[in-house]
Parts: structure tokens; C-alpha cells; sequence
């Protein structure tokens, strides 16, 4: 950050400071490239493969994949405060695990759902609590307990699946107005953490912290509770999507799918998070969840081996980046 | 070396080694399997592949940067070996030579990004990451390669005098990069880039084409690893490698390397990948079940960092007055 | 005569080093008081007691408006009405001008939620009110000027009420135009009745702006002066301890064959095409405001940020230098404007920073000797009298004339014959200030090639043999600098006609 400061620095007086007008900036905006490229997806693979746009699949589409949306709206939180945290698919796993085993056992519903959301607030509390206290960079932190919760998860479950799940455990497969559950939880989160994010002093403050911890702490602002504060929060949306997880089929497997942390991340980054910190917002990273599970769900409609999806994948967050880099340049230039 | 580090390193090298002695110990008294002499090279066998990625993913930390597409390239280049021998009839010589090439090209064009385009290499790894194994997907399509003659197993399973052939290599490469690093130019403007990259490069470091270099490296002992490893299990599959870079990385950081630059050491290293190896060893020796080892492991990593992070809160610093 | 703020006997002792040592100080009300002295003397120091980041080693000392106050943390200082400015603007790029000056006191509306009108209007009042009423509330920051962030930071420190405002080194980065509005703005904030405390390397300001200086030397107090009572060469023996001879040495130096040549040289967007000469045993001095594009200049020459076109030339024969490698090669060197970032690894010792541009030389085979490069440090050390523990001492806690020695060392290690010095003394006391001006006038009668860019102007005409005037990209005058005066340089570096 500094680096940057200084590099602007020597700059003239003389130059007037850009003003973007407000419609030239929506549109270049990380969130209306994002949400173009979907329509645009749509459109094509919908021309070449009219099924792909029907309401069966647009439906199984957001419904298999809006509890990644949701777990980015955290994990979007953490990497604006300039941390990371790669554990997440793990935390998924463990937590959807949990809800089912008490749900099996006979507890009430309700407490199966809710229990996830205060472990998982519990487990990232802790993590919290080694990043901003005892200074442990967030990518050990998240590293280390990554392997404790993946083969916590292994030992607990022994590979078992969970299937005696109760009537009315499936949270999931509810359908208000035939729209899924997860799709509800998915746009209304990502609307209100938005909006706090935008009008809360706390909110602001994320960013902050993210932007230049020292300069928050010389302003009053406290970076470690900040810190803490957001790896409960993260905890919470994690505790969320586990459940939408959780009751998205009938069983509950004891694996999670592969590089779910990834794709987390992934969201956030091609949401407009910047890694470096201090900027980028949830609408971001719920579009690009989105963006990335229909170009998944597109390959196999356009006959494309699925063994080629992941190449996609990492050409497309290159790609993000780079024009995310250019974008940043451009603007703190001139 | 440099002042408040040097005294820190010392130490964190310190505690590793007690704990490392430590557990040493406890394991032994455990099970009596354990500190035999077969046991133990066995071990090293084991961790060989971890190894050789692990000392040029040391000095990538110590310039503040980061590879997180060795497991990748290590699935990629187990691939490559297989299909260039069986599918495009490569003798086995060329098709290893190959495998090395693309394992290091891979690296380099991690590291064009990064110097070029000014990616930072978490972002840029973590998409290679991607790619990789996606590549390494896509032409394998689930299928295995089996079949490769005898004598390629010698370099994962054969001996010289008793001792684990992987352990000369391992070895080897530990002694030439543990000297780099510490008594050569090249590895002192590794630490100078850690610290401050642009005072580096403002002083006619070559910043970039170091750059170049420990990157493509990273990818060509991706590479040897990829080779030795399936010549240790005697097939080829796309999944292979898959989540190397956290025991790599783990390994690293466990002995002693900032995350954020300029602060790291072979011997650190060496250290952290034994402790991983001897823990994993010894616990399922003890019958905990093998994916509690990764448990022990990630709180090991965890614990030791707070150590050290706590001594150096303690051990008096020298401090800046202005 | 009551006083707003007091601190009495203050101590302060930071392992293995005693910062302040029964310091007192204190401020009026609405009252411009300078801090000065050495680099080293203690100044940031207090000001950091003032601001609540350090205390001090005995509570008591801290006395605001009669009563005794401990305080603990930034926050505190802060409700008591002090405002800090650092050199270093503690500003976040990504967020408004209005947002960073409410950072941490936003005012919200009844539900808890920011008020974001008031914030707006409130901020626009703020700015208003110092005069800056042309920035725009809702940029970012990280778009605006160097001269507009500090601006910024003002309105901030305002925000919180502010009765007191420090200041450490506020004219270091800025333009001489920014500078004159920080002045006005200063005697504005004067009339409203806030006291200002700042600190200064540049003692010209001392006197057009304080009413009272304190000077501080090697942690103890040693006067606090009305300005009116006292003039320069008193308050620098004051800092310094001793008489200096000069500040400006300058033997008689012939110069040599040219060395370096510039034809059509470009490196756009900083600089059109340029053209100039460098003798051997010359000193040249490069003049400009800030933003004219000397530093560019300098790192293009140094290939930092390689030229796109002209012709460069080292004795009459062309040359293209895409790296510092490069330059390195071709016995070129430049120190730094930005010692701590360009000029230095703060945490390495002094021995791996002095070796550093030589790393290869002392390294046959890629091995580095170890005894040529204790030997090279040990002689660094001693040639240019660098306060240090010895090698193994990390630079990071080297007072600033000294990181600058080594700096210095470091290059001319490299045996250059060509040494281009960007800003050689900012941010550096008075002593050391003198001891590189006659390093610098030696190395020229030794043939050395000197370019030296500086921002101040009595240095420029101090030190150079000819002066050249860099402005918007161009080199605009070229004077001897036995004719030149500072009317006519400063005229030529804004555009103006005499």
C-alpha cells in the first residue's frame, strides 16, 4: 500500500483529481462485466442448446450452487480485511456433518439448523482470535486448521453417509412460490450484507482495515477486534451455507466437493475482491458464484468434456484478475 | 545475518529441533517399530517428493511470494510422463527429459505473469493451480498408466547399500540448495527482494530474472518429483499431487519461513518436512488412524508458530527511536 | 500567562536507547511552536507522547488546560483535542475524501446507520473553512494530489475538533505552491485558536511561521526561544552543539571531458526530450517543483524505468541501459529520493546493505567472500563516519543522516563515474547535511561526474557549478550558477517571466 502511496506521490499539484461520472462508472463496474458475461452465456449456450435455459435446469443451477454464494459473502469480508481463510470447504463439510448427525439422532429441526451457524461462528471465533491477537498470518491459521477439520471429519464420519435424515430436515428442498430456498438465501443475504457493508460505520471500517490497518489504528479504529468481528461474521455465512448444503439431497455425504475453498475464493476474486485488500463488494462475488456455476453447468450442455472444466476455471480467474490489475492502473494513474 | 532475525531464526530452528527430538522420543517409547533403521529410511522414501519441492518453494516464501500450483504440476507431469511414454511412444529416457521440460515450463510461465503482468503470485498460482490440474484432467481423462519397465522402479523403490535411492537425490538437492542459498549472491538478493523488493531493485538486483528463476525451478523439482513418485507407486493418475503444496508450504512456514519475506533457512525447512513425516509416521505406527495425522499435523503448525511468536515478543529487540 | 498544554520532565527510554531525557515543552493556546533539532534528538518522540502512541516513562508529566492526563492510545489524544499529522499521510486511497475525514466518528443518523448527507456537507464545511473548498467530497482519495491529501488530512484532524495540530515535517513533499497554501493555512487555523506544534528540518519556515521554537539535542532539552529573540546560526549551534564552518563548501574544480550526454533523450509521460551534459568533476544541479519530472528523469538515465527514445552517451560513445544492471556496468549510479524504500533494506544490516550493489563483484564464482565484504563495510564505515553499532547493526534503527551514509557508501563503492543524488539531504539534520555537502565537493575534485537534484533552493546554488531547470518535462533554463540567484531559478522552475 505504501509502495503505491509513494509511486502517487510524485504527482503534480496541478493535476485535478478524476471524477467519474456516475453511469460511466456502473458500467465498468466489476459487477456489470459480471453479470453481462452471464446474460451473454445464456444467450450463446442457450442458442447452441435450448435446454440449457430451461426453467428445470436455470433452477438445479442456482439451487446446487447458491450455498457457494453465500459462503463467499464472508469470505469476501475476510480478504477485503486483507486475510484469508482456506479452510472454509472443510468448516462445510464438518458443519454439514454435524447438522445431519443431530437431525439423525432426533433432535427438533430447528436445532439442526441452527447449531451449524453458532459452531461454525465458535470455530472461526477461535481463528479470529489467532490472527488478530496472537498474530499468526490468516494462511497458516487457515492452513492448520484446514487439516484438523478435514481429518477430524474423516475420523468422525469413517467415510459414512448420513441418510436417515427426518421429514421436513431438507430445508433445501423447500419451495416457496416454486423458487427454491437456497436461491432466497442466496439474494436476500447478499442484498442486506451489501447494504451494511455500504451504510454501517462497520461496514466502512472493513474496508479500513483491509486498506491500511495502520492508518485505522491511528484514527481510533481497532484492527483487531475488526478482525475478530469479521471471522465471527464469516463464521456465521459459513454456518448458513453448510446447512443449504447440508439438506440439498436426501443424504449428506462425508466428502464435500473437491476444491470448494477454491471456488469460494474464486468467486470472491472474480467478484472484484482484490486480494490486496480494502476493496471490492458481495454483489461481486454472489455474480461470479454464479458466473462460475454456469459455465460448469454450460460445458456439459455444449458437449464439452467436463474433464476440461477446471482448465476453464483457472483461465477464467486469471483473466478476472488481469483485468482487474489494468482497471486499478488506469484509474490511480492519471 | 541480519540482527533481530538472526536471533529469532536461532531460535525457531531451536524449537523445532526440541520438538522435534521430542517427538522423536515419545514415538519411540510408544512403538517399538519406530526407531528402527528400516523404519526410518522408509519414512524418507516417503517424503521425498514433499522434499525436493520443498527447498525451492523455500526460497519462493523468502521473496515474500508464494507457488501454489506445485501439486499441480506434479499431477500434470505424472501425466505427461505416462502419455508421452505409452500414447505418443516416447522412450522412457525422452519422455522423463520431457516431463522435466514441461514441469519447468509450467513454472516459468507462473513466473511470466508474475514479473510481466505484476499478478501477484497467490492469484496467480491459485489459477495455475486450476489450470494444471485441469490440463492434467483433460488429457488423462481418468485413465491410468501402468506398465513401465523395470528398471524406472529403481529410482522410487531400489536401493544403494541399504539406503533408499530417492534419499541420494534428496540429499543432493538439500546440500546444493542449502548452499545457494546461504553462501552464494543469488541467495543473499533473495532475501534483499523478501524485505524490500524495491530497494532490491533499485540497488542492480535482477529482480525479475530472479524471479524467472526460482518459479521455473519450483516447477522443474515439481517435476523430479512427479517422476520419483510414480516410479515409487508404479502407476500414473490425473489426482496425483493433489494438495502437495499444503504439506510443502506447511513444511516450509513450520521451519521458520515468514509469509511475508526475508526470513527463512534449507535447514528450517529440512527440519519442518521430517517433523511432518516422523508425526505422521509415528502416529499411525501407534494406530491412530491415518487422517488424524493430518489433524496433529495442522495443530502442530499452529502451536509452533504461536511459540515462536511468543518468544520473539520476549527475547529483548532492538527497536527503532526517531 | 496560563498554558494550554505542558509536559513536564518527560522520559522516555525504548530498550537499549533513552529517547527523551527530562524533557519539558509547553504550547499556548493558539500558538505556532516549532519543534527542531538533529535527526536522532528526540523530536518525533515527543510528539508521539503528545498523540497517545507512546507513553511516557512516568505518568504525571502530561498537564492539558491545568488538569493531569495519562494518555494511553491515539484515541484518547484525540478526545482531548490533539490532531497529528504524519509525514507519512495515513490516508486510505479507496475510500472518499469525505469518508477518511469521518474515519472512526462518522456521524450516523437515529437507526445507527451512517448519515451519509451529513458526512458530505459537514466535510465540504470543514474544507471550506481551511480554504480547500475545491475538492471534491466524494473522490477517492488515492486520486488526489500529494499537496490535496494533506489537505485532507487537515480537514480530518479539524473533524475531531482538533485544539491542537501537529505536524512532522508538513512542507517535506510539497510543491513550493502547496507549501505557500500551507502556510496561509496555517495562520488561518492560528486565527481560529488552535495551537500548532510542527517540526521542521527547514528553519526558514521556523522563522516565517512559529512564534516560539523548542530545540531539542540528543534526547534533552536544551531552549525554548521566541523567534523574535534569536536567528538561524543560534538555534543551529543550539542543535548541533558546535559552530559550523559552512554549509556550502565548494573547492575550485575544473572540470573535465564530458561524461554523460543526453540527446533527444525521452521517457514519456514524465519527460519530452531532453538534452544536457555532464563533465567530470562537475556538479550539476537540477532545479524544479515537484512533479516537473526530475526523479524520472533519473530513473530513465538509471534505467529504472528505461527510456523510449534518444540517445544516451557515456564518454562520446551511445549506450541503451534497459535495467539497473545495467547502469550498474556502466560505473553509473543514483541515490535514491526515497531513502527508506529505493535507497535502503531497513531490516538487513549495514554490512548486507553496503555490499548490496556490489553483491556480484565480491562474489567470484556466485560465493560470497565474506572477508572482502566485512573488510568493504568496515571501510564504508569509517570514510563516511556512520554512527553505527558496527556491521552487523540493522539499518532500520539508524537516525536518517546515517542510513543516508550508507546509502551513499553503498554507491560509491561501486566506483561510479557518473553519481546522479536525488534530494541528498531531505529529511536530515544540520551536521549531517554538511558532512555529505563536503563529501559531495571532494568527490567532484576526485573527477566524479555529480547530478544532483534538490528542492532547496540554497542548496542548489550552494553546491552546483551550473544549474539546470527541469519544468512539466522539459529542461526549460540553463544557468552558471555564479550568476544565478534564487529569484531567478525559482521564476524559471515556475514559468514565470523575471
Amino acid at each position: 500500500m505504501n509502495r503505491l502511496m509513494s509511486s502517487i506521490q510524485s504527482l503534480t499539484t496541478t493535476r485535478t483529481p478524476i471524477e467519474v461520472s456516475g453511469i460511466r462508472k456502473l458500467f465498468f463496474s466489476q459487477e456489470m462485466v459480471l453479470f453481462l458475461c452471464i446474460i451473454f452465456l445464456l444467450v450463446f449456450v442457450g442458442l447452441i442448446n435450448p435446454r440449457f435455459v430451461s426453467n428445470r435446469n436455470l433452477i438445479s443451477l442456482f439451487l446446487g450452487n447458491a450455498y457457494i454464494a453465500v459462503a463467499a459473502i464472508g469470505m469476501s469480508m475476510v480478504i477485503i480485511s486483507g486475510n484469508i481463510d482456506i479452510s472454509v470447504g472443510s468448516l462445510i463439510g464438518v458443519l454439514a456433518t454435524v447438522s445431519g448427525i443431530l437431525a439423525e439422532s432426533g433432535y427438533p429441526i430447528i436445532i439442526s439448523w441452527i447449531a451449524p451457524l453458532l459452531l461454525g461462528i465458535l470455530v472461526n471465533g477461535v481463528m479470529g482470535v489467532l490472527v488478530a491477537y496472537l498474530r499468526i498470518p490468516s494462511i497458516v491459521v487457515s492452513l492448520g486448521f484446514m487439516s484438523i477439520l478435514k481429518g477430524g471429519l474423516i475420523i468422525f464420519t469413517g467415510g459414512a453417509w448420513i441418510s436417515n435424515l427426518p421429514e421436513g430436515y431438507a430445508l433445501s428442498q423447500l419451495k416457496p412460490f416454486a423458487i427454491p430456498m437456497p436461491i432466497y438465501f442466496m439474494v436476500i443475504l447478499t442484498i442486506l450484507a451489501a447494504l451494511w457493508m455500504k451504510v454501517s460505520p462497520f461496514g466502512r471500517t472493513i474496508y479500513a482495515v483491509g486498506g491500511n490497518s495502520e492508518a485505522a489504528r491511528l484514527s481510533g479504529i481497532d484492527p483487531k477486534s475488526t478482525v475478530l468481528r469479521i471471522f465471527l461474521i464469516h463464521g456465521f455465512f459459513v454456518g448458513i451455507a453448510s446447512v443449504l448444503f447440508s439438506t440439498q439431497l436426501s443424504v449428506i455425504q462425508s466428502t464435500v466437493p473437491s476444491y470448494l475453498e477454491l471456488t469460494i475464493i474464486t468467486a470472491s476474486v472474480v467478484g472484484g475482491v482484490s486480494i490486496l485488500g480494502g476493496t471490492g463488494t458481495v454483489v461481486g462475488s454472489t455474480l461470479a458464484a454464479v458466473l462460475i456455476a454456469t459455465i460448469s453447468s454450460s460445458m456439459i450442455f455444449i458437449n464439452i468434456s467436463p474433464f476440461w472444466l477446471r482448465s476453464a476455471q483457472g483461465v477464467l480467474i486469471l483473466a478476472t484478475v488481469l483485468a482487474d490489475l489494468y482497471r486499478r492502473r488506469r484509474q490511480f494513474r492519471n | 545475518m541480519m540482527g533481530v532475525a538472526k536471533r529469532m531464526k536461532i531460535s525457531h530452528e531451536a524449537v523445532l529441533f526440541a520438538i522435534l527430538i521430542g517427538s522423536i522420543l515419545m514415538l519411540s517409547i510408544q512403538s517399538d517399530r519406530f526407531l528402527t533403521v528400516d523404519n526410518l529410511l522408509n519414512q524418507v522414501r516417503l517424503i521425498a517428493e514433499v522434499g525436493l519441492v520443498a527447498l525451492p518453494m523455500t526460497m519462493i516464501i523468502i521473496t515474500g511470494g508464494i507457488d501454489l500450483s506445485v501439486g499441480s504440476i506434479m499431477g500434470l507431469c505424472t501425466i505427461v510422463l505416462g502419455y508421452s511414454w505409452k500414447i505418443l511412444g516416447f522412450p522412457l529416457e525422452m519422455a522423463i527429459i520431457f516431463t522435466l521440460l514441461i514441469g519447468s515450463f509450467a513454472g516459468a510461465l507462473n513466473s511470466i505473469f508474475i514479473t510481466r503482468v505484476k499478478v501477484p503470485p497467490l492469484i496467480m498460482t491459485l489459477a495455475t493451480l486450476t489450470f494444471y490440474r485441469g490440463l492434467a484432467e483433460g488429457i488423462s481423462r481418468s485413465r491410468s498408466v501402468r506398465g513401465y519397465p523395470e528398471w524406472f522402479y529403481f529410482l522410487g523403490q531400489g536401493d544403494y547399500w541399504g539406503i533408499p535411492t530417492q534419499v541420494f537425490v534428496l540429499v543432493l538437492a538439500i546440500l546444493i540448495f542449502w548452499f545457494v542459498l546461504s553462501k552464494t549472491s543469488f541467495g543473499r538478493s533473495l532475501y534483499a527482494i523478501g524485505h524490500n523488493e524495491t530497494g532490491a531493485m533499485f540497488s542492480g538486483v535482477p529482480v525479475n530474472k530472479i524471479k524467472v528463476a526460482i518459479y521455473t525451478l519450483s516447477g522443474l523439482m515439481s517435476g523430479v518429483a512427479a517422476v520419483v513418485f510414480v516410479s515409487r507407486v508404479s502407476t500414473t493418475r490425473s489426482d496425483m499431487g493433489s494438495g502437495l503444496e499444503l504439506d510443502v508450504i506447511a513444511a516450509v512456514i513450520l521451519g521458520g519461513a515468514s509469509i511475508f519475506g526475508g526470513i527463512g533457512t534449507i535447514k528450517g525447512t529440512v527440519l519442518g518436512f521430517l517433523l511432518i513425516q516422523l508425526l505422521k509416521n509415528g502416529l499411525s505406527l501407534t494406530g491412530v488412524k491415518g487422517d488424524a495425522t493430518i489433524m496433529v499435523i495442522g495443530l502442530v503448525l499452529i502451536v509452533t508458530i504461536l511459540i515462536t511468536n511468543l518468544l520473539e515478543k520476549y527475547s529483548s529487540k532492538d527497536s527503532s527511536v526517531s | 500567562m496560563s498554558f494550554f498544554i505542558e509536559l513536564r520532565n518527560i522520559s522516555k527510554t525504548f530498550p537499549g536507547v533513552r529517547a527523551l531525557h527530562n524533557v519539558s515543552f509547553d504550547l499556548q493556546q493558539g500558538e505556532v511552536h516549532a519543534l527542531v533539532g538533529e535527526n536522532g534528538a528526540g523530536k518525533s518522540t515527543l510528539i508521539k507522547i503528545l498523540s497517545g502512541v507512546y507513553s511516557p516513562d512516568d505518568a504525571g508529566g502530561i498537564i492539558i488546560d491545568g488538569e493531569q492526563h495519562d494518555l494511553r492510545n491515539p484515541h484518547e489524544a484525540q478526545l482531548v483535542g490533539i490532531a497529528t499529522i504524519y509525514q507519512e499521510l495515513l490516508l486510505l486511497p479507496e475510500l472518499t475524501v469525505a469518508e477518511n475525514i469521518f474515519l472512526g466518528h462518522a456521524p450516523k443518523t437515529r437507526w445507527g446507520i451512517i448519515d451519509w448527507a451529513s458526512m458530505h456537507s459537514k466535510s465540504r464545511e470543514i474544507l471550506q473553512s481551511i480554504d480547500a473548498g475545491d475538492i471534491n467530497v466524494r473522490t477517492l482519495v488515492g486520486t488526489l494530489s500529494v499537496g490535496n491529501r494533506q489537505r485532507v488530512e487537515i480537514a480530518k484532524a479539524l473533524s475531531q475538533q482538533a485544539r491542537v495540530l501537529i505536524m512532522d515535517e508538513p512542507t517535506a513533499a510539497l510543491s513550493e505552491s502547496d507549501v505557500n497554501r500551507l502556510f496561509d493555512m496555517i495562520n488561518l487555523l492560528k486565527n481560529k485558536g488552535v495551537a500548532i506544534i510542527f517540526i521542521s528540518h527547514r528553519l526558514h519556515e521556523v522563522f516565517e511561521l512559529a512564534e516560539r521554537v523548542t530545540v531539542l539535542r540528543d534526547g534533552e532539552f536544551v531552549a525554548t526561544k521566541k523567534v523574535v529573540d534569536t536567528e538561524q546560526n543560534e538555534l543551529i549551534s543550539m542543535m548541533v552543539g558546535r559552530k559550523l564552518d559552512t554549509l556550502y563548501p565548494s573547492t575550485e574544480r575544473v572540470s573535465g571531458p564530458v561524461v554523460l550526454e543526453l540527446k533527444d533523450f525521452k521517457r514519456p509521460p514524465f519527460t519530452n526530450s531532453i538534452n544536457f551534459k555532464i563533465c567530470a568533476g562537475e556538479i550539476v544541479g537540477l532545479a524544479g517543483l515537484v512533479g516537473s519530472g526530475r526523479s524520472e528523469l533519473a530513473q530513465a538515465i538509471f534505467g529504472i524505468t528505461p527510456a523510449t527514445g534518444g540517445v544516451l552517451e557515456k564518454n562520446g560513445e551511445a549506450i541503451t541501459i534497459p535495467n539497473p544492471e545495467t547502469a550498474k556496468h556502466f560505473k553509473i549510479a543514483y541515490v535514491p529520493e526515497d531513502r527508506a524504500q529505493q535507497g535502503l533494506i531497513r531490516r538487513m544490516t549495514v554490512r548486507e546493505n553496503s555490499s548490496l550493489a556490489l553483491i556480484r563483484d565480491i562474489s567470484p564464482h556466485g560465493i560470497i567472500d565474506r572477508e572482502k565484504e566485512e573488510q568493504l563495510t568496515k571501510e564504508i564505515i569509517e570514510q563516511f563516519n556512520i554512527r553505527t553499532t558496527g556491521n552487523e547493526q540493522v539499518v532500520e534503527n539508524l537516525s536518517g543522516g546515517n542510513q543516508q551514509k550508507v546509502v551513499l557508501g553503498k554507491w560509491l563503492a561501486t566506483k561510479p563515474e557518473v553519481l546522479i543524488m536525488d534530494e541528498p539531504t531531505r529529511g536530515i539534520d544540520v551536521g549531517a547535511k554538511a558532512e555529505i555537502h563536503k563529501l559531495m565537493d571532494q568527490l567532484a575534485s576526485e573527477g566524479i561526474a555529480i547530478l544532483m537534484i534538490s528542492s532547496e533552493l540554497p542548496e542548489v546554488l550552494g553546491m552546483s557549478d551550473r544549474i539546470l531547470v527541469m519544468r512539466e518535462g522539459n529542461i526549460v533554463a540553463e544557468f552558471q550558477s555564479k550568476v544565478a540567484t534564487q529569484e531567478i531559478v525559482a521564476a524559471a522552475m515556475m514559468g514565470v517571466s523575471q
